[in-house]
């Protein structure tokens, strides 16, 4: 069943998320980072997707939008940083579905969000493009 | 800290840095639950069997992680990242060897910020396999 288009620019509700020093410390350790600034201060720059993965499933999970995650793939994955993520701080996250395409088989879903701090000043944009193989019906 | 690369010291087409890991099936696992990306493709055999693959599959989030880190061991500021995307075009298959690299594609003195290609490759059965292709990162350096 092919992506329901209808829902491109729909935007979800912000969701918290705390920075917290024991999860910093285990993705430092599954990824091998040593650098003393990211174990004490700063959180790598991959570790936005800790906070994409808890906050995006009210998109990806949106009955409304149909899509089976059996069939998903992570096609691409954009980051822009405005400063580092700081160890301890609060931030928030609202996603939003940027576009929805078909092209060829493929349905395409590109979710963003704006990761603010709790002044409201953007700390991150994340912009994720998933691939829905085979359900958009062209060839 | 390490010490910081500077906008002077680098030029187009100059290879920046290049790092190596073997994907283990113990390391995905601790991303796995380190990420919470939990999909059984990384984790279950079966699974991967299921849909196609010869075995389990690394996130293509583990990769990206480690051209993160790749980048930013190179960088020593952490700060100096401000923009990485990445384009997912391959598998990864356990035991293989991940290796990232930069290259300098352009540089803009004015602001002082170097826009690189950045890959991510394995040699598979005599050839090179991109999981990571077609992808840049831009950094600001003092």
């Amino acid at each position: 069943m092919p992506l329901n288009q209808a829902l491109k620019g729909k935007e979800y509700q912000p969701v918290e998320f705390t920075v917290e020093p024991d999860q910093v410390r285990q993705f430092d350790d599954a990824i091998g980072e040593h650098n003393p600034d990211f174990r004490e201060r700063f959180a790598p720059p991959t570790f936005v997707t800790k906070m994409q993965i808890m906050t995006s499933g009210q998109a990806v999970l949106d009955q409304e939008l149909g899509l089976n995650y059996a069939l998903v793939v992570h096609g691409e994955q954009e980051y822009d940083y405005a400063r580092p993520v700081r160890i301890g701080e609060v931030l928030t996250a609202t996603p939003r579905i940027a576009d929805i395409y078909a092209k060829g088989p493929n349905d395409y879903l590109v979710i963003e969000a704006y990761i603010k701090d709790a002044a409201g000043e953007t700390v991150v944009l994340a912009r994720t493009t998933l691939l829905s193989r085979g359900t958009a019906g062209g060839g | 800290m390490a010490a910081s690369v500077r906008f002077d010291d680098i030029h187009e087409g100059q290879e920046v840095f290049s790092a190596s890991k073997v994907v283990r099936r113990e390391d995905v696992k601790a991303y796995a639950d380190a990420s919470g990306d939990q999909n059984p493709l990384h984790q279950d055999d079966d699974f991967a069997r299921s849909v196609g693959f010869p075995g389990i599959i690394a996130h293509g989030m583990f990769s990206m992680a480690h051209l993160g880190k790749a980048l930013t061991d190179w960088l020593g500021d952490p700060a100096a990242l401000k923009r990485l995307k990445v384009q997912f075009r391959a598998p990864v298959f356990m035991d293989e060897t991940l290796v990232a690299k930069g290259t300098v594609k352009a540089l803009d003195p004015a602001t002082r910020t170097a826009t690189l290609s950045v890959w991510a490759e394995v040699a598979r059965a005599g050839d090179r396999v991109l999981p990571i292709k077609n992808s840049e990162a831009v950094v600001e350096l003092a």
